[in-house]
């Protein structure tokens, strides 16, 4: 980031960015298989291993000696052997509680550690003595990736575009930039899988009009409906299911196969060769008309026969469930379904001839079958990684996406009131004022909520915080307005303040499944053993990086309004900015971290006046306000984000 | 504006006239503004759509990823600002309620307490209400008696109805009087029960 103050509207680096393009990205963290695109000679391209295959399985072992092993090897030789210590589809797991349904179901492989009550976090015990969460798993799966893309590069990458379900909700959003940031990368951006995918089809084909996107992966269901044209890609409506896919069908055949050999539930072992079996059976019966597997069970082997009839009756009523998002996005796009130019399909399942005829069923045309529906997501995001990194050039594509779940608070008798619905093209704001419902209330307990449902509990619970210290008014005087702001990435901040008080509290809505920086840095030092690289390193750069540019900055506000500087400013700011320097000369980031805090405490009063010059110079407004309050917490003014929204609500 | 950038005067475009710099957003500017698009109800949408496109390439956020803090803190103001001025000129409702609220007319967009209870709402005409309650009760009995043809049909003629109602705004806005204009705001506040009633009856409203 320090560069980035110095190369702002300077033409004559175009030159140089260029060169730099291919060090981002673009990543497929899959639910069954992952994968990694670069852009080169302004095409994107996966990246194969040694052996020419692009997909790395995402299954993770972790060995008792501490190694962790990822790929094909652990999904083939070390599954069926130690299942509990090696984890597939961890995917389902990401954002999930130890209470989700994904934790607690039949025929699981997995053990996992016991919780504490308030804990929001899925751990799984392996080999070890480990307790591991998802996204550490995760971070495994994507280390491997930014490897091999290392190598391929000759160079370390600079940042990562990783993919996710159109339907993730906050919490699985937050879940997936935390294994990246464990991983090392630097996530530039979290884009929808479909989005991707229509990016690189569009961009192959050179194509224009109104696609659907119909993508089911391993573990979720996704569909988008986008209009490409003049180089704009704009996501008009999107819909899913984030807990339906192949391992879905994989799991009704195993209960299917369990019923026929007569036992009701099975082990650890008994569980990943069910499993395996019927993801075997379902694979073979893509080209064939019927096959067979023989799996161990409960000491006796059986052989087990199915033809691809019997295994559509099974499969069938999960596929069904992609029916009603399908048809809910077609008409929150306002199309019938002849009105779209084509249907791109995403996803190893859609290989299976029963998902293409029900595909055709929905949309009355055969879907398109000149895409690799394996590769197409990755080659989007690498396309996307490249923009982002580039910076502005007018030949690039532009991407218009949407959030996907309506946002909004709970009220009194657990009603939700929605702020932001659902297909809102991000970035976007909203602002709505409530009042009191009781004589001499002193706060507000808000709950952030996630869904379409308009009950709290049918919805997803975000995050909750208070806003107290409001003296007591007669009910309905005391009026607090409370701001959402989406940012690009698709992640929620959320701000109030009541404003006879201008009392005042915001979060950057890290859901319970979410970690915090302190988290995130005690697991990177607990990887710090196994780790490739320096972990202490990169905080270190990282916190020097930090402190340059907090320096820049402070010394900029100053030359910037000298007349707003007291001398105990001076006094304050000039030491502070002197021990920020010589700290971040020295080896050890925690204090640079304190430095940087200390000096962000000396400049505040400064900071606060420029703050309020800045009101009077006419800065209203709302969300735009509380945006603009979200973008000023990296500088060093961070505290009177606060009063930016203060300011913005007297324009109400 | 003065170009937080150059520090020269960076003109009325979105980019400075000067360096080129994203400028923060005008929050004074209403929708019609922000796009640069004539204020009328029967605005050219195809215009504005490629106005919201041909803007969004200059300002949105994906431009800026590696750029100056300020140039992307001024971006992101500008987009969400262009998101939402193009969300509102594109539906029907939503420009007339703005085109309205500019013109300083209230429509009761209202306060909600921690009950859920809207306050301050403008209260349309006692007989539509009693009107819309009695539909409602009559599609409440349909829904319960399974009866999807009479629910159909309400629908139809609800439907109808909204057009009529939004063919109404929409000459009243056009004609443009304060009369006209006061017309146009009980007609907007019809409207949303109207249209509560048809999210009801077309089975995406609340309950279903």
């Amino acid at each position: 980031m320090s560069e980035a103050l110095f190369d702002i509207s300077e033409p004559g680096q175009s030159r140089a960015k260029r060169a730099c393009r291919t060090r981002a990205i673009g990543i497929d963290l899959g639910t069954t298989n992952s994968l990694v695109a670069i852009v080169e000679n302004g095409k994107p391209v996966c990246l194969p291993d040694d052996a020419g295959t692009t997909i790395v399985p995402s299954v993770v072992h972790y060995a008792a000696d501490g190694r962790v092993l990822v790929g094909a090897e652990p999904r083939d030789t070390l599954a069926p052997e130690f299942p509990r210590d090696t984890i597939a589809s961890v995917k389902r797991f990401m954002g999930r509680g130890p209470s989700d349904a994904e934790a607690t179901r039949r025929l699981t492989p997995y053990a996992f550690a016991p919780a504490a009550p308030s804990e929001g976090v899925v751990r799984f015990a392996v080999a070890g003595g480990r307790a591991v969460t998802p996204m550490e798993v995760s971070a495994e799966i994507l280390k491997v990736l930014r490897s091999r893309a290392e190598e391929a590069m000759g160079g370390p990458v600079s940042g990562a575009v990783i993919t996710v379900p159109a339907y993730f909700d906050e919490g699985q959003r937050q879940a997936t930039r935390d294994a990246g940031r464990l991983a090392g990368l630097e996530v530039l951006r979290l884009l929808n899988e479909p989005t991707a995918a229509a990016l690189a089809y569009g961009l192959d084909k050179q194509a224009e009009g109104t696609f659907a996107v119909f993508d089911l992966g391993g573990g979720t269901f996704d569909i988008s409906i986008l209009k490409l044209e003049d180089g704009v890609f704009e996501v008009k409506s999107t819909g899913g299911d984030s807990a339906l896919g192949g391992d879905d069908f994989d799991r009704a055949i195993a209960e299917a196969i369990l019923k026929r050999v007569g036992l009701t539930s099975v082990d650890a072992h008994g569980a990943r060769r069910l499993l395996d079996a019927a993801r075997g059976l379902k694979e073979a019966l893509t080209d064939s008309s019927e096959a067979e597997a023989s799996v161990d069970l409960a000491g006796a082997t059986h052989e087990v026969r199915l033809t691809r009839a019997e295994m559509e009756t099974l499969v069938a009523p999960v596929l069904e469930r992609c029916a009603r998002p399908v048809r809910q996005a077609l008409a929150d796009a306002k199309l019938e379904p002849a009105a779209l130019s084509g249907v791109i399909l995403v996803g190893g399942a859609t290989r299976m001839p029963l998902v293409r005829r029900f595909v055709e069923g929905l949309f009355g045309q055969p879907p398109l079958a000149d895409i690799d529906p394996d590769e197409v997501v990755a080659l989007g995001a690498a396309a996307q990684a490249d923009v982002l990194a580039g910076g502005a050039n007018d030949a690039d594509v532009l991407l218009l996406d949407v959030v996907p779940l309506s946002l909004g608070l709970e009220t009194m008798g657990g009603v939700v009131e929605k702020l932001i619905h659902r297909n809102t093209t991000v970035p976007c704001g909203a602002t709505q004022t409530f009042t009191t419902f009781a004589d001499k209330q002193t706060g507000f307990d808000l709950h952030v909520v996630q869904g379409e449902r308009e009950l709290v509990g049918e919805c997803r619970s975000l995050a909750r915080f208070k806003l107290t210290g409001i003296p007591p008014m007669p009910a309905g005087m005391a009026r607090l307005e409370v701001t959402f702001m989406v940012d690009a990435d698709g992640l929620l901040h959320v701000s109030a303040r009541e404003e006879a008080t201008g009392k005042e509290a915001s979060i950057a809505v890290k859901p319970s499944y979410g970690l915090s920086d302190e988290e995130v840095e005690r697991m990177l030092l607990d990887s710090f053993a196994h780790a490739e690289e320096d972990v202490k390193a990169r905080l270190l750069t990282e916190q020097r990086i930090e402190a340059q540019r907090i320096v820049t900055a402070a010394r900029s506000a100053m030359a910037d309004t000298p007349e707003l500087l007291t001398d105990a400013d001076r006094e304050a700011i000039g030491p502070a900015m002197a021990a920020v320097e010589a700290a971040a000369a020295g080896p050890d980031h925690l204090a640079i971290r304190s430095a940087v805090e200390a000096l962000d405490h000396a400049s505040k009063d400064f900071a606060a006046r420029r703050m309020n010059r800045a009101f009077e110079a006419g800065l209203r407004g709302k969300a735009v306000a509380a945006v603009e309050a979200e973008v000023e917490k990296t500088a060093p003014q961070a505290d009177l984000a606060a009063r930016v929204r203060d300011h913005a609500g007297h324009s109400h | 504006m003065v170009c937080w950038s150059c520090e020269r005067e960076a003109g009325q475009g979105v980019l400075c006239a000067h360096c080129r710099a994203v400028q923060p957003p005008d929050e004074g500017a209403d929708a019609f503004a922000v796009l640069g698009v004539p204020v009328a109800y029967g605005v050219d949408l195809a215009a504005a759509e490629a106005a919201f496109k041909q803007l969004s390439r200059q300002v949105h956020p994906d431009r800026f990823a590696k750029a100056d803090p300020r140039a992307r803190k001024a971006a992101l103001g500008r987009t969400v600002q262009l998101n939402d001025a193009w969300k509102t000129i594109k539906d029907p409702v939503a420009r007339a309620e703005h085109m309205l609220t500019r013109a300083g007319v209230d429509i009761g967009r209202g306060d909600h307490d921690i009950s859920g209870m809207k306050t301050r709402e403008v209260m349309a005409p006692p007989a539509f209400l009693l009107e819309v309650l009695e539909l409602n009760d009559e599609l409440s009995a349909a829904k319960r008696q399974g009866d999807s043809v009479k629910v159909a049909f309400m629908a139809e003629e609800m439907r109808g109805k909204v057009a009529e109602t939004m063919q109404l705004i929409a000459a009243r806005l056009e004609a443009g009087t304060p009369e006209d204009l006061q017309a146009a705001a009980r007609a907007v506040v019809a409207l949303r029960y109207q249209k509560r009633f048809l999210d009801s009856a077309e089975g995406s409203g609340p309950g279903v």
